[in-house]
């Protein structure tokens, strides 16, 4: 099929989203083409934006509009709790459930060596260092229940095991919505290993 | 593998993300040998995909013939090997033999051997005994099966039997009338240790007691050994077992 030049340079760049294939990227781009000139342009400037104001806090790593995000300049926030999370999405979700209230902080990543993703690319002295200034009395490690997120939780629970601090994981279960019999043996043991009382 | 749909038993010996919410899990099986395959879907909290294509899992897979690899349509797991998830001492080790493996074997070889060395190790490394001794047991029996048998008897120049070390690109101990400077030298007890790795069991390996120094040595030897003639390139595993 023959575009014209602009069509073919837009379906090329949409193709670089994720998941975007040719097909995809050609419908979202006759729905660009529908749209008016002013809602394009809303459009790309979201995004100019996006990519120009927001940036990475200088404390906890998450997104930010400042040096500071939101959550480490919010002084409602509890100061005890410290939730450490793999992306910067992450803490997105977290927020979702407004079950937590204390600080994050991000470590853009897992231990995967195979990756080259060390501790030294995890950055991991700083949140030592983090912890012991603010002075916490809990540390939650919420990193994603796979081979890598385990091990970096293992990885960090012995890291702060000389810290005075409490070192928990949060638990495993069955995900909301599914049937028992459809789960996998390993979230089950772990969701009665993790059972309580009613 | 000309059939659209099969079925195969396999060690996960590496994932990658794949997409948005896919992995690519890559498989030594026992009947295919090593090849990748697409797990749609695996990374979503809801998948039945997803613990059963995490490495260090042995499981049962069914596959459809893909355009690009293999789509896993099913896994029945067999074995989980979770001393490596739990224990960040044990995880280095465990993820070096998949590492290595992987590098290893280049193809959609069976190569059953091969396998059940890696399968076996990975229990052992889950039991009490001197781990780096079953890497190095790994290391010799893995070159051993892909028919590059190290030579730890006679000098191959003139087949002496007093061996004074190892010469890696020979492959083989070397007397000292056939020495070269680049060669490592070895001690009786190291000489001797490389021969007990290569003929037990697997499963015997964690009863020898070694020194210190014929583990470094050995270790030095079977490094040299895979890099000439097997070519495994930058383990990165290895960084974090040194650590």
């Amino acid at each position: 099929m023959v575009y014209p030049g602009a069509l073919k340079k837009l379906v090329e760049v949409l193709c670089l989203f994720p998941g975007i294939g040719p097909k995809t990227a050609q419908r979202l781009a006759f729905f660009l083409l529908g749209r008016s000139r002013e809602e394009v342009v809303a459009i790309a400037r979201a995004m100019v934006e996006a990519k120009d104001r927001l940036t990475f806090c200088e404390h906890c790593g998450s997104l930010a509009e400042a040096e500071q995000c939101d959550y480490c300049s919010d002084p409602k926030r509890d100061r005890s709790l410290l939730c450490i999370v793999q992306e910067p999405r992450d803490v997105l979700v977290l927020e979702q459930t407004g079950k937590y209230r204390g600080l994050y902080h991000v470590l853009h990543g897992a231990l995967s060596p195979l990756d080259g993703i060390g501790p030294e690319e995890l950055k991991l002295d700083r949140l030592v260092q983090r912890i012991e200034k603010l002075g916490l009395e809990e540390v939650i490690i919420a990193t994603n229940p796979n081979v890598e997120g385990d091990a970096t939780a293992g990885y960090l629970a012995r890291l702060f095991n000389p810290l005075p601090v409490r070192v928990t994981r949060i638990a495993f279960g069955l995900p909301v919505g599914g049937d028992i019999e459809y789960a996998d043996e390993l979230t089950l043991s772990r969701a009665l290993e993790g059972r309580r009382e009613m | 593998m000309s059939s659209r749909i099969f079925k195969d038993e396999g060690l996960v010996i590496r994932t990658r993300v794949l997409g948005e919410a896919d992995r690519l899990v890559t498989l030594l099986t026992l009947k295919g040998g090593k090849f990748e395959a697409a797990a749609r879907g695996a990374r979503k909290m809801k998948s039945r995909l997803a613990a059963g294509v995490d490495i260090f899992t042995r499981g049962e897979y069914t596959f459809h013939r893909g355009k690009t690899w293999p789509i896993i349509t099913g896994q029945y797991p067999k074995e989980r090997f979770l001393w490596f998830r739990e224990d960040p001492e044990l995880y280095p080790y465990g993820l070096y033999l998949a590492e290595l493996a992987d590098r290893l074997i280049v193809g959609e070889e069976a190569c059953p051997e091969l396998y059940n060395l890696l399968l076996g190790s990975w229990r052992l490394l889950g039991k009490s005994g001197d781990r780096s001794l079953i890497l190095r047991a790994f290391e010799l029996k893995a070159a051993q099966y892909l028919g590059y048998s190290p030579g730890l008897h006679n000098c191959p120049g003139c087949g002496s039997e007093q061996i004074r070390g190892f010469g890696p690109g020979e492959g083989s101990m070397v007397c000292s009338d056939c020495w070269s400077a680049d060669f490592i030298s070895l001690d009786s007890g190291t000489i001797a240790l490389a021969r007990r790795l290569l003929e037990v069991p697997l499963h015997q390996v964690v009863m020898i007691r070694p020194s210190a120094r014929q583990k470094n040595e050995l270790s030095r030897m079977n490094s040299a050994f895979l890099a000439y003639h097997l070519d495994p390139g930058e383990l990165k595993s290895k960084r974090l077992l040194d650590e």
